[in-house]
Formats: C-alpha cells, sequence, structure tokens
C-alpha cells in the first residue's frame, strides 16, 4: 500500500522538474537581479542570491513610480488594452467557436484546422504583412475608401490605440476560441433538449443552460488569451512604436535589453508577476467553485 | 490511513528544496560603488591601463592554421565574401557571431569557456574591456595598414597609443527624409514640424534621442552629468509625442525607402543602406540625409579589438590588417554600408563610384567632419542612469 504511494507521488516528479527548472529557479534569478547590486566595472547587474543581502532599492522605486509615477498610466493602460482585446475576442471568438461546436457537423475539423492556418505561418511574417496591408495607401485604406466606409485614410500605423488592440486580438484569439470550442463541445446536449422540453424558447435555453455551463471554458479561454497579451510587446512596437501606446511589456523591454538598469526591469517583471498571480487566482478559485457546482 | 507522502506534498517538498539550493551557492558581497574606468574625451585622452597577466603576442609569429576564426560583431556588420576569402586563403573557417548592444556582447566575451580572436567594439566600452581584462594589449609589428587610418585615429582620445584598438567605421547621426515629401530641409526642426505627424521617428537610443533634442535647441553638452539639463532634454523630446505622434525605431533604412516614415533620425549608414531597399518604381533621388555643417552634430567611430581569451591571436592581427586595407574597406563598406575610417574614404571618390547618389553625399564622413562634431561619450553610472530615467518617462508616453 505504502509503496504503491510513493510510486504515484514519484509519477509528479517530472512535472516538479520542468517546473522548478523552467520556472522557479528563473523566477527567483530575476527576483535575485531585481534585488541585487551592480557591477562598478561593467556597469552591468549582478544577482544576489543570497536573501540577507537583498536590496529593495530598486523595487520600491518600480512600486513608487507604478502607484504614483510615469508608470501607473502606462500599467492602466495595459490592463484597458487588454480588456478590450478581450472584449473583441469574446463578440468574435463565441459565435464562431458556438457554430463550430454544435452547426458545423462533419466540417468542424477542417474549419479548426482553418482557425489555426495562419499558425503555419511565422509570427513575424504575418505582423510585416499586416504593416503593409495596413499602410496609408495600403489595400485596407484603399478599400475602406472605395466603399466610402472613411473619407481619408486612416492612419493605422501613426501610434493608433485601435491598431494595438486589434493586433493583440489577431495575435491571440485562437487560444480562446479552442479551449472554448472544447468546452462547448463537452456540453451534454440532452441538457438542452430537456430544456426546450421544459418549454424553453433557444435564446433561453442558451441564456439558462449552454451560456452557464460554458463559463469555466470563457475563464480558461480568458486567462489563456490574457496572460500572453500582458507580456506581449513585440506586436505592439511592430504596429505602434510610439510612446503614446506602451504597455508595461515594453517597458520591461526596454529596461531589460538596453541600458544599465536591469534590476529595475526584473523589479517591473516582478510586480506584473504578482499582478497576474492575483488573476490566476481569482480564475482558480472561481473555476472550483464552477467545478463544484457542476457536481 | 498509512502516513504516506501525497503528491501535493512532494510537489512542495521538491520546490522547495529547489529554493534552497539555488539560495546555497556561494554568496557575494557587494563591491564598493566607486567606478574604476577612466572616462575618456577629446580633450582628455585616456590611457588605458596595461596588466602584467594581460600580454601581447610576440614578433614576428606565424599566423595559426586550421580550426575556426571567431568574430563577435553587430549583425550584418562585416562582409561574408571578405571573411570568407581572408579564411580560405588562411586555411580557416570563420564563425561570426552576433550581438544587438553593447552589453550583450560584454556579456558573451565574460561568459566561461567561450573565446572570440576579434572583436568589434565602440569607444564607450573599450575602457571598461580593457581594465577588466577582456582584451589584449594590440601588436603593432603586425599592423601595417594602420597609417591608411584617419590620423585623429590612429591614436584616438578613447585609447591613447592605440594600445587595445584599431579604428573601424564611422558614421554620423542625421536626419534622413523622403526628399519628395519634405518640402524644404531645415535641419532638426524637420523632426518638429507638424506637417510630417505620424511619418516621424526617432532612433530608440537614450543618449541619441536626448543629445538630438539638446542640440536642436543650442546645447552641445550630449555628455552632461547634471540632472537639470538631462530632464530639460526630456521635457523638449517629450513635445514631440502630441506635436509629432512621434516613434521609435531603428529601420530607417527601411522605413524612409518604403515610405513609412518621411523624417527619421538616424544613422549615415542607415540612408547608405536605404539604396538597397527601395520598392520597385522608387527612385534612388527620393532619397535624402541632413546633417549640420556647424559643430551640432553627432559622429561616432567604432573599433576593432583582440580579446584577452583568443586562440588565434596572430590570424585576429593579420584580419584587423585586412580590413584597414583601402580595397578590402571598400569591399566590406560596398556590404555593411557603414563606411571605414580610412583617408581613402572621401565623399567625392563615393559618388563618383557609385556608392551613394550625390543627394546622399552627406553621409559620408570625413576627419574634418569628425573633427568638428560632437560625440557620445561614456559618462559615469549615475548619470547613465538619469539619461534613462528620462528615456523612460519619454517612452511611456509621460
Amino acid at each position: 500500500m505504502r509503496r504503491r504511494t510513493g510510486f504515484w507521488a514519484a509519477l509528479a516528479a517530472p512535472g516538479t522538474l520542468w517546473i522548478v527548472a523552467l520556472f522557479a529557479v528563473p523566477f527567483y534569478a530575476v527576483a535575485a537581479v531585481a534585488f541585487g547590486y551592480t557591477d562598478p566595472v561593467f556597469n552591468s547587474p549582478v544577482p544576489e542570491w543570497d536573501p540577507r543581502y537583498w536590496d529593495l532599492t530598486a523595487f520600491g522605486e518600480i512600486l513608487d513610480r507604478s502607484l504614483t509615477g510615469d508608470l501607473r498610466p502606462v500599467f492602466l493602460r495595459t490592463f484597458l488594452y487588454v480588456l478590450l482585446a478581450l472584449a473583441v475576442c469574446l463578440l468574435v471568438g463565441y459565435p464562431v467557436a458556438y457554430y463550430l461546436a454544435r452547426h458545423a457537423g462533419r466540417r468542424r475539423g477542417l474549419l479548426l484546422a482553418l482557425i489555426l492556418a495562419p499558425w503555419w505561418v511565422n509570427y513575424i511574417t504575418r505582423m510585416l504583412a499586416w504593416l503593409n496591408l495596413l499602410q496609408d495607401d495600403g489595400y485596407v485604406n484603399d478599400l475602406l475608401l472605395l466603399t466610402r466606409l472613411v473619407d481619408e485614410p486612416v492612419r493605422w500605423l501613426s501610434g493608433n490605440p485601435v491598431t494595438v488592440v486589434l493586433a493583440l486580438v489577431y495575435g491571440y484569439i485562437p487560444f480562446f476560441i479552442v479551449p472554448l470550442f472544447s468546452a462547448l463541445d463537452r456540453i451534454d446536449e440532452r441538457l438542452l433538449e430537456a430544456a426546450r422540453d421544459l418549454g424553453c424558447s433557444g435564446r433561453r435555453a442558451f441564456w439558462h443552460v449552454t451560456l452557464p455551463l460554458s463559463r469555466p471554458g470563457l475563464m480558461t479561454a480568458g486567462a489563456i488569451t490574457a496572460l500572453p497579451m500582458f507580456g506581449d510587446y513585440y506586436t505592439n512596437s511592430l504596429v505602434s512604436g510610439s510612446p503614446t501606446t506602451t504597455m508595461i511589456a515594453n517597458q520591461i523591454e526596454f529596461y531589460l535589453l538596453g541600458g544599465t538598469r536591469k534590476e529595475l526591469g526584473a523589479s517591473l517583471v516582478l510586480l506584473l508577476s504578482a499582478l497576474l498571480m492575483v488573476l490566476m487566482a481569482y480564475y482558480l478559485v472561481s473555476s472550483r467553485r464552477a467545478e463544484e457546482a457542476g457536481a | 490511513m498509512p502516513p504516506s507522502i501525497d503528491r501535493r506534498k512532494f510537489l512542495l517538498v521538491s520546490a522547495l528544496a529547489g529554493v534552497t539550493a539555488a539560495c546555497g551557492s556561494d554568496p557575494t558581497r557587494r563591491p564598493s560603488a566607486a567606478s574604476a574606468v577612466p572616462l575618456s574625451r577629446t580633450d582628455s585622452p585616456a590611457a588605458l591601463p596595461l596588466h602584467d597577466d594581460v600580454p601581447m603576442i610576440a614578433n614576428g609569429l606565424s599566423p595559426e592554421s586550421g580550426g575556426t576564426l571567431k568574430l563577435l560583431n553587430y549583425a550584418e556588420y562585416i562582409s561574408p565574401d571578405v571573411v570568407k576569402k581572408f579564411g580560405k586563403e588562411h586555411g580557416v573557417e570563420v564563425e561570426i557571431t552576433t550581438f544587438t548592444t553593447m552589453d550583450e556582447a560584454i556579456a558573451k566575451l565574460r561568459t566561461a569557456g567561450t573565446s572570440f580572436d576579434v572583436w568589434f567594439p565602440t569607444p564607450d566600452v573599450i575602457a571598461k574591456a580593457a581594465v577588466g581584462k577582456l582584451v589584449q594589449p594590440l601588436n603593432k609589428t603586425y599592423l601595417g595598414n594602420l597609417g591608411n587610418a584617419w590620423p585623429q585615429l590612429q591614436n584616438p582620445f578613447y585609447d591613447e597609443g592605440s594600445r587595445y584598438t584599431v579604428p573601424y567605421n564611422a558614421y554620423t547621426t542625421g536626419i534622413g527624409y523622403r526628399a519628395d515629401k519634405v518640402k524644404e530641409v531645415t535641419g532638426y526642426d524637420l523632426l518638429w514640424n507638424p506637417a510630417y505627424n505620424g511619418k516621424a521617428y526617432l532612433i530608440d537610443d537614450a543618449r541619441e534621442a536626448l543629445a538630438l533634442a539638446m542640440l536642436k535647441n543650442g546645447s552641445i553638452e550630449i555628455n552632461t552629468e547634471e540632472p537639470g539639463k538631462i530632464t530639460k532634454a526630456g521635457a523638449w523630446l517629450t513635445e514631440l509625442v502630441d506635436l509629432m505622434n512621434i516613434k521609435v525605431g531603428v529601420t530607417a533604412y527601411q522605413y524612409i525607402p518604403e515610405g513609412q516614415a518621411t523624417v527619421h533620425h538616424c544613422w549615415s549608414g542607415d540612408m547608405v543602406n536605404a539604396q538597397s531597399y527601395l520598392p520597385k518604381g522608387v527612385e534612388a533621388d527620393v532619397l535624402g540625409y541632413w546633417y549640420p555643417d556647424d559643430n551640432t552634430g553627432v559622429v561616432g567611430t567604432d573599433a576593432m579589438a583582440v580579446p584577452r581569451g583568443a586562440t588565434k591571436p596572430v590570424l585576429a592581427h593579420l584580419l584587423i590588417n585586412h580590413l584597414l586595407d583601402n580595397a578590402v574597406a571598400q569591399e566590406n563598406f560596398s556590404y555593411t554600408g557603414y563606411q571605414p575610417a580610412l583617408t581613402a574614404i572621401t565623399p567625392e571618390k563615393m559618388v563618383t563610384d557609385e556608392f551613394v547618389t550625390e543627394q546622399l553625399k552627406s553621409t559620408i564622413v570625413t576627419p574634418e567632419v569628425y573633427a568638428r562634431s560632437q560625440q557620445i561619450f561614456q559618462i559615469s553610472p549615475a548619470a547613465e542612469a538619469l539619461w534613462n530615467d528620462s528615456w523612460a518617462q519619454f517612452k511611456a508616453g509621460q
């Protein structure tokens, strides 16, 4: 009996090793840089591995600037963009996932493959293609002008927040659709039939049965989509590059890739992680509640 | 139930074990804060320290053969043909490792177990590389072509007596523009002209961009350590956010010929390279480059050095000398777009040889331009932090 339990526990070893090697150690290294010091000759960060000697000045500075200083609007802007992008993902992604799960029939495999098709093309190539399409004299503006939707070319690439949000949506929406699709697909059709038998209209059956049952799927889709959006700096640099659309990951990139104040970048990583962990904790608690309610 | 270690506990214990193992490494203590690196200036040159344990190679050695000669350079900053031919001649493979910032280059040089034979540093990091024993002194008996270099750079302020380095390329920082869309070339004001709103770019670099703001406003103190002046420059840059919807980037060589930028703060080499990025049907005469003809411009150079750990130091000296050869240097220039700092390269010659259009003659740097211009020097770490802070605030959209 005892040996068997040890055996099952040991099955967690590969996963544990994975988490330690690819999360705990790198995370600790980031903390060591954030709380470390600077080499006087090379002016480069020296990680401090021993917590007894950690220096909290840089983290304090970042915290202060995030609460009251220049980083505050950047944080607010980041949350706003991600929230808007999620809303668009929901508006576009839910009907698509619903159609795939309920009405696509035999074509669903093909349609799912098509949704993932852009992924066959390398990310940078896709984004550069968009840069060409969105030029002032590009095809998108040609089309808009031709259909008289606008009177003069839209300045998509001149630091336009709409472009940034749409680019985020474009980049991550398959991550939203796929988990949502599998959640919708798992809903027992007999529950819907029962609802109809009991006199629900199609709309009410959706509202009272499908939507509540797809909530865990929505939560997962939202979490999987939002997390990389918070960390994405490249999409933003490509389609905007303007200080007016700077997101928090752009500032992390700025501190970590350029200049000499890597401890500030590392502190910013820690702060962003802490915020995301709060969101993740909320996700875990509420999905557990949904599971319990379901059971 | 028997007391047994369940999965959850196992996960917790192993996670903690990982963290304690990471803590257990030898604790390094904080060294004193004072910087040990001399800050060289054009008017106060620095002779870099020599170390007994970092000797130069002896005279008259024959070059190493076989194996791989390793270069550490920016991407696309040396002609593959030139190095391939050199390697063939000496019976070695040549391998180029690239970096994007000098910090990254230094990190690579400091990584235990790596060795490079030739490194292409900028003047602002040469002193710390010498003090930190990352480079070895050069033996000038192998470098007969050093006489081809600009006179000022045969004995440069940042490395008096060329102890550790010889010059590689030179460039200026100016403004690239679309000659077909800009009516009047008004110098730095081009970037403050709302006619180009949304089509104006700054170089994505703290020192370059803040220096631009200072020069535009008539101050040539682009290495100042005074907090007030640095903050002021940050405020001048911030004007551009609303006025110009300004953007930052380092791809002027692409954005100007393709039309995404009308005015772009850029390096002279960007505009030389822009000639090869013209879309079909766009002529080279749409490309323009402005550089001030007084002392309010920024000039820069970079250098070649032999890292301390080089396994082929003699061959490294030979390659450096090879790159200082006039003909080889010009071939290399045709690939990189950044001109070698050699006396033989003149604006007139480059136009005649069809390296650049008449309109881009201003991209070619001369020793006179070098002498009258400003340079971005290494500053103290504390001041560097201030420059970075101002730039960070600008980038946050403040």
